[in-house]
């Protein structure tokens, strides 16, 4: 008798606690990240944001040393190559301020947004890839400095994807190569409107829609649409053309696009404060 | 077992379980093994599986589980569900073998590791998550187990500290 009861206990317990662990999913599912387990994470995670920082400054300098004396030869050689671009892209940045100021005002004139104009906040970033399943980062600033859910996020070359959860002091960014991640591009030269969808880590985006008779280039660069009801304001830089082409009688483009943004190794970047017109 | 040897127990295993958030969390935040991110929080769970019996197991894995969920953008419960049920199988068939062979928990960890991200995608994928499972699920279960693996040991014996040895040979 007190075997039986004995041994029957373990598995008990784990019925327990696997039925406890459905209930929790069917709740997490059925609020969607608000609700009491939405704000039990967010309380969990900005109580937990003061530890974090303190680790990282505590771990930070071990770390960059070790990265430092491993690296050192490869630190030169970027640093060179990174002055000869900077040097370069000051030269194309003068001659393309007169055709800036040229769209600045057609654009006023159409009474359209662009992300130069658009208030920013800039965040760094805390954890660059929280999970293994999920392409998304988080960022060191929330609900109290200004960040909202749905928000756009870039950095100075172009974007990066979008808030998609907020605590006090952090927010969650879901990444453009998200697979369940879709932009609103633009080519920018023939006008062609197109969806960008993430395929995963480290892999380029999947294009669709773009007609098979648009001739694009590899190294083409493709834009937010910024269209009616999109998500993301336009003009903010996506990717570059790595692959095209059109297999007889198919309906899109065979259109892949590597991200402008190295989402490996972000530290900085910036939230626009800017939701989709009504 | 008598209340004051469980609640004492019980405290020194929610350090244990609070020091491995702090590493996973916070020491971690940035660690990559060839493009993964370590799991330490599954290394609790499956550490007390072979320091404890199955119950001991499957209540760690179950507090080890849900605050990983509680910081990871992932479904509410899944890692709960998951590690509680690696946890318990681990401890139902590691009682009296633990200490045969010094290898043993280091293979237990490694296998345990992969089946518990194997695991965790097919239930993700079963709610509705279904991009989970892909190509880069086995390298993600094949970091998170090497991890695992490398730091079976210091982590059973930690456990066996904070669960009572005793319960090594208990049944």
């Amino acid at each position: 008798m007190a075997v039986y009861r004995r041994s029957a206990r373990p598995r008990f317990t784990l019925v327990l606690l696997v039925l406890t662990a459905l209930t929790l999913l069917t709740l997490d599912e059925r609020t969607g990240g608000t609700g009491v387990i939405g704000a039990v994470r967010d309380g969990a995670r900005d109580a937990f944001a003061p530890v974090q920082d303190a680790a990282e400054s505590v771990f930070r300098p071990v770390e960059d040393f070790f990265q430092s004396a491993l690296h050192y030869g490869d630190l030169e050689a970027e640093n060179a190559r990174l002055r000869e671009q900077l040097a370069e892209r000051r030269a194309a940045l003068l001659r393309a301020e007169d055709a800036d100021r040229e769209r600045r005002a057609l654009l006023a004139q159409q009474d359209l947004e662009f992300a130069g104009d658009i208030p920013a906040v800039s965040a760094r970033v805390v954890s660059a890839s929280i999970s293994n399943f999920e392409l998304v980062m988080e960022i060191d600033r929330g609900t109290d400095h200004g960040v909202a859910a749905g928000m756009p996020v870039v950095t100075g070359s172009g974007l990066v994807g979008r808030v998609t959860d907020t605590s006090r002091t952090r927010s969650t960014v879901l990444l453009i190569t998200d697979p369940t991640s879709s932009v609103g591009v633009r080519v920018a030269e023939s006008g062609d409107v197109g969806v960008a969808v993430g395929r995963g880590p480290r892999s380029s985006l999947r294009v669709d829609l773009i007609e098979p008779e648009t001739k694009l280039q590899k190294g083409d660069v493709l834009v937010t649409s910024g269209l009616d009801q999109s998500v993301f304001p336009p003009q903010i830089p996506v990717g570059t053309v790595v692959a095209s082409g059109a297999a007889v009688g198919a309906l899109q483009q065979d259109l892949t696009l590597e991200p402008v943004v190295d989402l490996d190794r972000l530290s900085f970047v910036k939230v626009l404060q800017w939701s989709p017109r009504p | 077992m008598e209340p004051e040897a469980m609640t004492f127990v019980a405290a020194k295993v929610s350090l244990l379980v609070l020091f491995a958030l702090v590493l996973q969390q916070a020491v971690l935040a940035d660690l990559r093994v060839s493009g993964v991110r370590p799991d330490v929080m599954l290394l609790v769970a499956v550490a007390a599986g072979m320091a404890g019996r199955s119950e001991r197991g499957a209540v760690v894995g179950f507090v080890a589980g849900l605050l990983a969920d509680l910081f990871s953008p992932t479904p509410l419960g899944l890692a709960a569900l998951t590690f509680s049920v690696v946890g318990y199988v681990v401890g139902s068939i590691q009682t009296g073998i633990i200490r045969s062979v010094w290898w043993i928990p280091v293979l237990t960890a490694l296998v345990a590791s992969v089946v518990a991200v194997v695991l965790y995608a097919l239930v993700a994928a079963m709610i509705g998550r279904a991009q989970y499972v892909n190509l880069q699920l086995l390298f993600t279960a094949g970091g998170v187990a090497v991890v695992n693996a490398a730091l079976a040991l210091p982590a059973v014996r930690a456990l066996r500290w904070g669960l009572g040895s005793s319960e090594v040979y208990a049944r």
